[in-house]
């Protein structure tokens, strides 16, 4: 009798726990929990710093994986573009004291304008030539950073103090909280586009143009999409990158993040949003976290590099689907195994040949 | 000029009309799910009364010793439990007692010991069974007196939960009544809207015929087309029509120019010069050179490709979504926010699929990925998601390349079902004759780029002149 009792608490429970929003949300509440130990002091503020910066690190990844993983895409500009939101935000909070609506209104636009710009770009060249394009884009805006000192203050950095909203200063603890809340909501916003018409219409056009557009997927719309939708990720993490380093240098912007946030979605796994996280830890975090506090690699911080380098041949060479498929081949590699052993216990207890 | 603004108003009314249309399908389709969905809250409602009623009666019934069907169930289960673990420990001993056989002789204790086991398993079972069946009473009642009051309570509550329940019926059926009227309005009003921009639309546009005087059964027409590669001319002035309701077959040998015509058609060539027209509906009449790639599956002309080109990543059914991409309304920001909207086409046009997958016989492959699947089945799921779009005119490119006998034998019967369940129009290139001459109403054969004959499959298999293109035949 209670049994039908339970079965209606796990039903519900089930369809709570399998909602594709759910693991998402709670990552977000655990980090919640985490930086409030932080404040704490139960962890160190560096480690916190370093995991607040794999957030947006995230953001600006998931909307590369839109690119590469989905639209088939490939682009180098992804430095410039973060850059470029940076700096809209020094400027228009920081150096003019504009109030932060209007801070994101600008910032949101020149995404868009941007986006549209190399999206549109990205109709005539595609695959090896359009990465060089955006990689060109992005070494011409960053040459822009460093000589538009009027806008960027050129290579000494601009620095940031805070954010004004409704006239007061917005204290750091907010500016933590508001990347978790947006590194959620950025999550859950990638995943109701891939499950959607648009996400799946990016796929058929990454498999092949012409059964795509004989399905009534217009290039044009959904190849300018596509860069409008990382172009505007990676100006939000933009946004809260100078919110919570509060610091900008051209320097920061070079081909090497690009690469490297290539590297962490193609380690990770293009297609996974689980996935993208885990290579963001791997290439990013990993070096923040671990290494650092490892006594070879603080003498020597750029042997790390060569750990990333190791990382990315082995995943590329082995599990081309990033290491997310590793993990899915391995989950299911113990599945089979308890399946295995338990028959064979039963075979010994039970003389079953079944 | 005037003839200008009238085709746009024209277009503008048209497109008008496709919306309502849409519009009432959306509210048609999604009736019976909504439906569904009511009936399945009732259900559980009615299963969650019955929970409590049962939760009321279960411990008054287990006093009096007479437990309620479902405490009856439940210990039957039990006891079923009990019996395979049971059974399973009496495997156990007899393949220890097997094993130790297999050392050596057993001596006379270890027999002894071996039995007394088994005994002692048995008699555990059997105790432990009748404590399921006859639970110890733990009541201050008598049992008599406990009946008495089972008996009272068991009538009472029987009869409040058979009223609920039917209370639970009634509004379910009043709320399944009001969903139904408040669609039924919706659509009546829509038909009425439907019916009036219809009316002017046949009044004050003249059958629009293009350029071209389009007779009512044609359903596409292809004048003096031409289409030069380089040097090679690889369709040459050809002009054919393609009938309304017929399966139309292009046949030729290799290199005859067959697929040339179909991307003329689909748009991803640009013929040299030729004009192809269209019957978009009653009224209109387009001519397709104007229309971009992706525009082409709005007008209701879809095709397949000759190898196939499948969304490897997606799921059967969500490739079949894929090609229902022009049938969605929901604009970008309905996608990223996931709206009620959005979920209700989606699961509308999920139904749909699932329904073409049904027709198909391919439902057990619904939520499979494609890849890896047998080529056989890769073709059906391209024929499958062309039906998502509403066509009018299905084209196929080799719809039997590479299949065995028995898979084109099932096509062709597949082909004609499409054509009769779906009322469209096919117009396919094939290399497999027995197909060609068994499903085409027509047949066109060319060569070279050139007409050689058109007609009735007979016709077309007596002609001289093809009977030369394939056989080489003096002619």
């Amino acid at each position: 009798m209670l049994g039908t009792f339970w079965k209606e608490v796990r039903g519900t429970l089930s369809r709570v726990v399998k909602h594709p929003y759910f693991g998402f949300i709670l990552l977000g509440v655990a980090l919640l929990i985490v930086r409030r130990f932080a404040e704490l002091g139960m962890v160190s503020p560096s480690l916190y710093k370093s995991i607040s910066s794999m957030m947006i690190y995230s953001i600006i990844a998931l909307g590369f994986s839109l690119l590469l993983g989905y639209a088939g895409l490939a682009s180098l500009g992804t430095a410039g573009f973060v850059g470029l939101g940076t700096y809209f935000i020094g400027h228009f909070s920081g150096t003019l004291q504009k109030p932060f609506g209007i801070t994101l209104l600008v910032a949101l636009g020149g995404a868009i304008v941007l986006g549209a710009v190399v999206g549109f770009v990205s109709l005539r060249i595609e695959g090896m030539y359009l990465a060089i394009i955006t990689l060109g884009l992005s070494e011409i805006l960053k040459e822009v950073f460093k000589s538009f000192t009027a806008f960027t203050n050129g290579v000494t950095g601009l620095t940031f103090r805070n954010f004004m909203m409704f006239g007061k200063p917005v204290p750091d603890a907010a500016v933590d909280q508001a990347i978790i809340l947006v590194f959620v909501l950025v999550i859950i916003a990638t995943l109701n586009i891939i499950n959607s018409p648009t996400g799946r219409a990016l796929l058929a056009m990454k498999n092949s143009d012409s059964a795509a557009q004989s399905m009534g997927i217009g290039l044009m719309k959904y190849r300018l999409l596509a860069f409008v939708l990382a172009t505007v990720y990676a100006v939000i993490a933009g946004l809260l990158y100078m919110a919570d380093i509060k610091f900008s240098i051209p320097g920061t912007w070079s081909l090497d993040f690009s690469l490297n946030i290539l590297a962490a979605v193609v380690v990770g796994g293009a297609q996974s949003i689980l996935g993208i996280l885990l290579g963001v830890f791997m290439i990013f975090g990993l070096n923040m976290t671990v290494l650092q506090n490892i006594p070879f690699f603080r003498q020597y911080p750029d042997a790390t590099w060569i750990l990333s380098g190791v990382l990315i041949i082995l995943v590329t060479m082995f599990y081309p689907g990033g290491l997310i498929r590793l993990l899915q081949a391995l989950r299911l590699k113990i599945i089979l195994l308890v399946r295995n052993l338990r028959k064979r216990w039963r075979k010994y207890r039970y003389g079953e040949d079944d | 000029m005037a003839k200008m603004i009238e085709r746009m108003l024209l277009r503008f009314r048209l497109s008008g009309l496709g919306r309502l249309r849409s519009q009432k399908n959306m509210i048609e389709s999604y009736l019976p799910i909504r439906e569904e969905i009511v009936r399945q809250r009732s259900a559980r409602a009615i299963q969650w009364m019955e929970f409590l009623h049962e939760a009321k009666m279960a411990p008054l019934g287990n006093a009096a010793g007479r437990p309620t069907a479902t405490v009856a169930a439940a210990r039957e289960a039990k006891v079923q439990a009990l019996r395979d673990r049971y059974r399973l420990k009496e495997k156990a001993l007899a393949q220890t007692r097997k094993r130790a056989e297999a050392k050596g002789p057993l001596s006379p204790e270890a027999i002894a010991g071996f039995e007394e086991s088994g005994r002692k398993l048995v008699e555990s079972r059997d105790r432990r069974i009748a404590a399921i069946l006859a639970p110890s009473r733990r009541s201050s009642l008598s049992e008599a007196e406990a009946l008495r009051k089972f008996l009272e309570v068991e009538t009472e509550q029987t009869e409040i939960l058979a009223r609920k329940k039917a209370a639970l019926r009634a509004k379910e059926e009043k709320h399944l009544d009001a969903i139904r009227k408040r669609a039924a309005r919706q659509i009546a009003h829509l038909d009425g809207k439907i019916a009036a921009l219809r009316k002017m639309v046949l009044e004050r546009h003249p059958a629009q015929t293009g350029d071209a005087d389009l007779p009512e059964n044609v359903l596409l027409r292809l004048q003096n087309l031409s289409m030069r590669f380089g040097g090679l001319l690889a369709v040459d002035n050809l002009s054919f029509d393609v009938k309304q309701g017929e399966i139309f077959g292009l046949i030729g040998p290799n290199g005859a120019g067959k697929t040339t015509i179909f991307n003329c058609i689909t748009r991803f060539y640009r013929p040299t010069s030729g004009e192809m027209f269209y019957r978009r509906n009653a009224v209109e009449v387009i001519r397709l050179n104007d229309f971009p790639v992706h525009q082409i599956i709005r007008q209701g002309i879809v095709r397949t490709f000759q190898n196939v080109e499948l969304v490897w990543e997606l799921s059967v059914l969500d490739n079949l979504l894929v090609a229902a991409h022009t049938v969605y309304r929901s604009g970008f920001f309905a996608q990223l926010l996931h709206t009620p909207g959005l979920r209700r086409e989606e699961n509308v046009l999920k139904a749909k699929a699932l329904g073409v997958l049904q027709t198909l016989g391919l439902s057990a492959y619904a939520y499979a990925f494609p890849y890896g699947l047998p080529y056989g089945i890769l073709k059906k799921i391209e024929l499958a998601r062309t039906l998502m779009a509403n066509p009018r005119l299905i084209i196929l490119d080799e719809p039997a390349a590479g299949l065995n006998d028995k898979e084109t034998e099932e096509l062709a019967v597949l082909i004609r079902k499409i054509r009769d369940d779906y009322k469209c129009t096919i117009f396919l290139v094939e290399h497999d004759m027995g197909l060609v001459m068994d499903i085409c109403d027509t047949v066109c054969a060319i060569s070279f780029g050139r007409m050689l004959a058109i007609g009735t499959p007979a016709a077309i298999q007596a002609d001289p002149l093809v009977r030369a293109a394939y056989l080489g035949e003096a002619s």
